[in-house]
């Protein structure tokens, strides 16, 4: 897996994205409704280190969240993982499918 | 019987050994014992009541002896020693039994097994009495003056504490400038003050000093003589000889930077740093970061590089300390220079212990990315058409191989001992088994040395950080003030003594001492082995080194240990 730090720069041009603060307790796991098949530590990870391809393949779990926020109102490090979804949904929208930011 | 009035407390410790043991058995078995006169049960002998309900048996039953059976003697020695004094008795004629942590509370199952193993040790301690003899510490005179070895942050905050104190200094720097370490690194944690700002401000101080004297290019060669009385060689890199009189010696001679092997971790490519190295990289340019004439993109940080090997016959297993808190500083710092470099933090524990876990959490909320290696598969760095390529194991991605190209590799280095060969020999200090000089206990006597009126301060005792090794400078200053200030200081009595009418000089009990504390001197038309009182430490090993047992130790003869013996085996009824 190759590290791209021009994707992770992009990310951060896109929103908030946080994810930085995560440390890697599971909480988020443990809690989720859907639970969704990546593990949102897991998925943030691969973004931080700038793994677009891996990223890109969790477009299914990315887009099947509810943002429903139990895990975000549950996360000890205080990461805003609801809105770090959306960061990777926008990145999508924009980049993969061409979509202009409204 | 020996016909001496011994008188016998039994301490119930408010239940801790009451409540396993039968301290009124007791009581009445050893008040049974042949030289015992008085024996009573107290809740808390160390209570202020209880001490002079013993002080006033003493007086009134004329009590030659007395024995306390209580806590361990490492608790309340001094205590009982200065009631038999307040009493009017030799404080050496006071022995201390110990029912809790020996008895008490080592057979909380077994009330009727303790209280027979108290008894017994009971008796022992009477028997241990009964052949005591009144001892007087030795007085020796202290002069006020230190030689600090080390003008590195922690040897110049000792040496102006000393001074604060009005204790002369000689502050000796092998290099020559003072500062040290410290004024390489630019910015540190966790005030952000810049090293050499802080050293040079020290080092003025100390210049305006009238009782420091600094000697640059200077090292301590020798050291002779006592606690109080040192008379310590200086020698200048001319060649010019210094002597000193001194009554304390305070090491702060710091540690070396520990230095990767070529190609560990791809130490040698260009490109590959030390923290260290990293450290005057940034501090060297006010701006944004260049290497080579190269602006610095990426930044990957190995930690733990030179620390925590735990490969057999390692001598760096231990933790450095400072380096996670440094790296989380250095990357914040970074950061602050141009937010838009990546930063990845290749870890195995992090370790930013107390407030400087605000510095990690600044690193994360800067943007610095942590992935966790295993000590088991340690990332790999090579160089490939002039770029670096590091691999790591991402332990967070359950082990996945990750791919870093960054512009620079820092090698988190940690603390090394330095090389100080001429100084340990000089003072005769023992290394540790990392190679650090070595305390008499981590936590209890942390800056005191097996040679007493030496201390080791700062990095030279084991890693720190710069706030610990200063405080560590003061701990040490504390200890040689209390040491210099009183003008005097009394030595204990129980040491080694030899017999000369046994002694045949064979030397073994020479060879077996570790504090070179025997002499040779002439008795009527021989020579004879004489144990200096003021370096012995009275440890015993020369005791069981005499084949003809002319040697003994004061307050633990052989009549007393056998006698002791005895006591030990009697059958408890």
């Amino acid at each position: 897996m190759k590290v791209d730090p021009q994707f992770l720069t992009s990310l951060h041009l896109g929103g908030e994205f946080d994810a930085q603060r995560c440390m890697n307790c599971g909480t988020c796991t443990a809690l989720c409704p859907l639970g969704v098949e990546i593990l949102p530590r897991k998925l943030f990870h691969y973004a931080m280190l700038g793994n677009r391809e891996a990223v890109l393949g969790q477009e299914e779990a990315i887009f099947s969240c509810l943002l429903c926020k139990l895990c975000e109102s549950n996360c000890p490090g205080g990461v805003h993982i609801a809105e770090n979804v959306r960061s990777l949904r926008t990145y999508l929208n924009r980049e993969v499918h061409g979509l202009a930011e409204a | 019987m020996t016909g001496r009035r011994i008188g016998v407390v039994v301490c119930q410790c408010g239940g801790n050994i009451s409540d396993y043991v039968d301290t009124e058995r007791v009581r009445a078995a050893v008040a049974k014992e042949g030289d015992v006169v008085a024996a009573h049960v107290e809740m808390f002998a160390c209570s202020d009541a209880a001490q002079q309900n013993a002080i006033q048996e003493i007086r009134e039953k004329k009590l030659d002896g007395i024995v306390v059976c209580s806590c361990s003697p490492k608790l309340h020695t001094a205590t009982f020693r200065a009631m038999a004094e307040r009493a009017g008795l030799n404080p050496y004629e006071y022995t201390q039994v110990n029912i809790r942590e020996q008895d008490s509370w080592a057979h909380t199952h077994d009330r009727e097994g303790a209280t027979r193993k108290a008894i017994q040790l009971a008796r022992s301690g009477v028997a241990k009495t009964a052949l005591s003899e009144p001892l007087t510490p030795t007085r020796v005179e202290t002069t006020p003056q230190a030689v600090v070895v080390g003008a590195g942050i922690a040897g110049l905050r000792a040496a102006l504490s000393l001074s604060d104190l009005g204790i002369s200094v000689h502050l000796v720097e092998k290099a020559e400038a003072p500062g040290g370490q410290v004024v390489r690194w630019g910015r540190i944690f966790p005030n952000d003050k810049v090293g050499r700002t802080l050293v040079d401000g020290l080092v003025a101080e100390v210049r305006r000093r009238e009782n420091i004297q600094l000697y640059t290019s200077t090292e301590l060669v020798e050291k002779k003589g006592r606690l109080g009385a040192f008379e310590v060689t200086l020698k200048t890199a001319a060649g010019a000889t210094i002597p000193l009189k001194v009554g304390a010696i305070v090491v702060a001679t710091g540690f070396e930077p520990y230095t990767p092997a070529p190609g560990e971790f791809g130490y040698g490519l260009e490109g590959v740093l030390t923290l260290p190295e990293f450290k005057e990289l940034v501090a060297a340019h006010p701006g944004p970061l260049v290497y080579h004439g190269r602006e610095v993109r990426t930044v990957a940080y190995i930690y733990c590089v030179g620390s925590r090997d735990a490969s057999s016959g390692s001598p760096r297993t231990y933790c450095s300390r400072y380096c996670c808190s440094a790296t989380s500083h250095i990357a914040t710092v970074v950061q602050g220079l141009d937010p838009s470099v990546h930063q990845f933090h290749l870890f195995r524990d992090i370790r930013t212990y107390g407030r400087y876990e605000a510095l990690y959490d600044r690193a994360l909320r800067g943007g610095s990315v942590f992935l966790r290696y295993s000590e088991e598969a340690p990332p790999t760095v090579r160089a490939e058409n002039g770029s670096l390529v590091l691999n790591v194991r991402d332990q967070l991605l359950a082990g996945e191989d990750v791919e870093l190209r960054p512009d620079l590799v820092v090698l988190v280095t940690g603390m090394v001992p330095r090389s100080n060969e001429g100084l340990v020999k000089a003072l005769k200090l023992p290394l540790g088994q990392d190679g650090f000089f070595h305390e008499v206990h981590v936590k209890l006597r942390p800056v005191e040395t097996v040679v007493d009126g030496v201390f080791i301060v700062g990095t030279a005792q084991g890693p720190k950080n710069v706030a610990e090794s200063v405080a560590s400078a003061l701990a040490g200053v504390s200890k040689a003030g209390a040491l210099l200030l009183k003008g005097y200081v009394d030595l204990d009595p129980l040491v080694a003594r030899v017999d000369p009418a046994l002694c045949v000089y064979c030397d073994e009990c020479t060879k077996a001492c570790p504090y070179g504390a025997i002499d040779r001197v002439q008795y009527g038309d021989r020579e004879v082995a004489e144990v200096n009182g003021v370096l012995c430490k009275g440890e015993g090993a020369c005791v069981p080194a005499c084949p003809k047992e002319a040697v003994s130790l004061r307050g633990y003869s052989n009549e007393q240990i056998t006698s002791m013996i005895d006591a030990l085996v009697k059958e408890v009824a």
